[in-house]
């Protein structure tokens, strides 16, 4: 084309200062575009000098590129790449900035939580601020909760739970029949025979029952007139026994048993004074017998004496006899 | 009337009428690829009066429409925010407000609009009015030749609709994320943090180079579609007026197509 196309039907009228508006316009738009480029790597944090931090996880569903990372509300990291390493657990490589690190602690907690509502979040926790600071590429195990993982098991719980209730509130089922019982029984309750009727079954053996309880009546008033008597005896007993009620003068058993005693306790008495006597007459007929076993060894002494004398006397006659020979006998008896 | 004769002309009509638009189609891609290579070609640009035709028609594109546009457009987008975060909130899901924000305003319906507003305002009448000129040259005396009417009208209108609905869309984008900030934050430079990371987030490289194309290639659809089809002749080499809702169809039918890709892209 040159430029002597022929122009158009109605030319429209001419710009004034067309090429530099236009120019305006066209740096406008390279200024819009090159500022958004910018915004957005700067909004992704290209800019921002960065330490890693991998978190080792079992499992990585709703974590996704890109979503942050959060220590008390404030995303301090940004997930930059999600892989599976050769023992089968996930690592989540987590770009940490460099300004924002201090807050991560060689202590520090890290968690994923996967709400009901929402995406997974990933939360770091900071106890001890004094503790050293997290190295850059250190890995750490993330603790997992996942509370939609609980419904299944709420789930399975609940049916069952369910499951037990409708077979508890079934028309056949044991409940639905005790209820009819208690029923039937509190109809009964309400009836003629009473409680009774429901616990004896029949009519016949109610009424029993209530003759049953009728004698029982007179055989407790025919009870309460003996035990009148018995304590009209009781009273006899007390005054008979112990005076109690008695007329003056009209001895009573226990008061005479009392006395009887008082004597027998001074007979006791007069019986060991004269047992005490007893053993001075014993003393004495001790005495009596030591003398005894002494004249008894004398007389052992007196014997062999005697016998010394008699042999004396013996070997005396012996002399005489032969000095005298009219002895007949020689021999001597000794008697 | 035999029903195998008429079972035949339907089906020798329906072919040819397929025919014809893929024809059609095919015309819109080569007039299109035509008028690329001839825009990226620093030779085309070489005599001042192509130069001053490309600025003037760039202006021309643009300016009027500026103001209504940024106008509505700011409307719009303030409607959409306050339904979002008000129902966001009342569901206790104001957190995700600024996701669903940019993704569906910025991301998907500023695009969509800019270029159809551009497309409505700009590129369709002049397409008509490229037409109605070839009409008369051709009743006239004659209708120049193929790349003097490319280098000549096609490309300064093109460049023209494609630079509109990119300014356009940029700056329908800027007030929506301001817009959005004040909305979401007040008047308060404390959020400013928090905002940009949200941005941020959104924009990954793959939903930002899908934004990228996404725009680029609507921009080219409301330059070509309208303006191939109007410098496309008749079967009797005449240039009747032709329907603009026809065209408007046309060019609707190709923009969702690209939006339907785009969220493929984005979202599957």
């Amino acid at each position: 084309m040159s430029p002597t196309t022929p122009p158009l039907d109605t030319p429209p009228e001419p710009v004034r200062n067309l090429e530099f508006k236009a120019a305006l316009l066209l740096m406008l738009l390279v200024l819009l575009v090159a500022g958004s480029a910018l915004y957005v790597m700067y909004a992704r944090g290209v800019f921002e000098n960065t330490q890693r931090l991998v978190l080792v996880s079992d499992d990585s569903e709703g974590v996704v590129v890109g979503m942050d990372m959060t220590f008390a509300g404030f995303s301090i990291g940004r997930v930059s790449r999600i892989e599976l390493a050769e023992d089968g657990n996930v690592r989540i490589l987590v770009d940490v900035p460099v300004k924002d690190a201090k807050w991560l602690r060689s202590s520090s907690v890290f968690t994923m939580e996967k709400a009901l509502v929402g995406g997974t979040k990933i939360r770091a926790y900071s106890g001890m601020l004094s503790d050293p600071p997290l190295e850059d590429g250190a890995e750490r195990e993330v603790l997992r909760g996942d509370a939609a993982a609980e419904i299944p098991r709420l789930m399975s719980a609940v049916r069952d739970l369910l499951d037990n209730l409708t077979a508890l509130t079934g028309e056949d089922a044991p409940l639905a029949q005790t209820l009819a019982n208690v029923q039937d029984v509190t109809g009964r309750l309400k009836g003629p025979q009473g409680g009774l009727g429901v616990l004896m079954g029949n009519e016949a053996d109610a009424r029993q029952v209530m003759v049953t309880l009728e004698r029982a009546n007179a055989l407790l008033a025919r009870v309460d007139a003996l035990a009148a008597r018995v304590d009209s005896l009781v009273a006899n007993a007390d005054k008979q026994v112990f005076g109690q009620g008695a007329p003056e003068g009209q001895g009573a058993l226990v008061p005479d048993l009392r006395a009887a005693v008082q004597q027998v306790t001074g007979l006791l008495g007069e019986a060991r004074g004269t047992l005490r006597q007893v053993d001075a007459l014993l003393v004495e007929a001790q005495g009596i017998a030591a003398n005894t076993r002494t004249a008894t060894t004398d007389l052992d002494v007196l014997r062999a004496q005697v016998e010394t004398s008699l042999r004396k006397v013996d070997s005396l006659v012996n002399d005489i006899n032969r000095r005298w020979p009219f002895a007949r006998e020689t021999e001597i008896e000794l008697k | 009337m035999n029903p195998v004769a008429s079972l035949q002309d339907a089906l020798v009509r329906w072919g040819r009428s397929s025919l014809a638009s893929v024809l059609a189609w095919w015309q819109v891609l080569h007039l299109g690829a035509e008028i690329i290579v001839l825009a990226l070609m620093p030779s085309s640009y070489r005599h001042a009066a192509v130069r001053r035709d490309v600025l003037e028609h760039i202006y021309r594109a643009t300016a009027p429409l500026m103001t209504w546009f940024l106008v509505l457009s700011a409307l719009a987008s303030l409607v959409l925010i306050r339904i979002v975060v008000a129902t966001a909130m009342s569901y206790g899901l104001s957190q995700y407000a600024l996701e669903v924000l940019v993704r569906t305003l910025v991301l998907e319906l500023i695009p969509l609009y800019a270029a159809l507003f551009v497309a409505v305002r700009f590129s369709m009448p002049a397409a008509q009015q490229v037409r109605r000129q070839l009409a008369e040259w051709r009743s006239a005396d004659g209708v120049p030749g193929h790349q003097e009417l490319l280098r000549g009208v096609l490309l300064p209108r093109a460049l023209g609709s494609v630079f509109s609905v990119l300014l356009l869309a940029a700056l329908s984008c800027l007030i929506a994320l301001v817009l959005t900030y004040f909305n979401v934050y007040g008047f308060s430079p404390w959020g400013l943090p928090g905002y940009t990371r949200s941005v941020g987030a959104v924009f990954s490289p793959a939903v930002s180079l899908i934004f990228v194309l996404k725009t680029l290639f609507f921009s080219l659809a409301v330059a070509f579609v309208p303006m191939a089809s109007s410098a496309q002749p008749d079967a009797d080499g005449a240039y009747a007026r032709r329907s603009d809702m026809s065209e408007f169809a046309r060019l609707l039918s190709v923009i969702l197509l690209l939006e339907v890709v785009s969220l493929m892209g984005n979202y599957y």
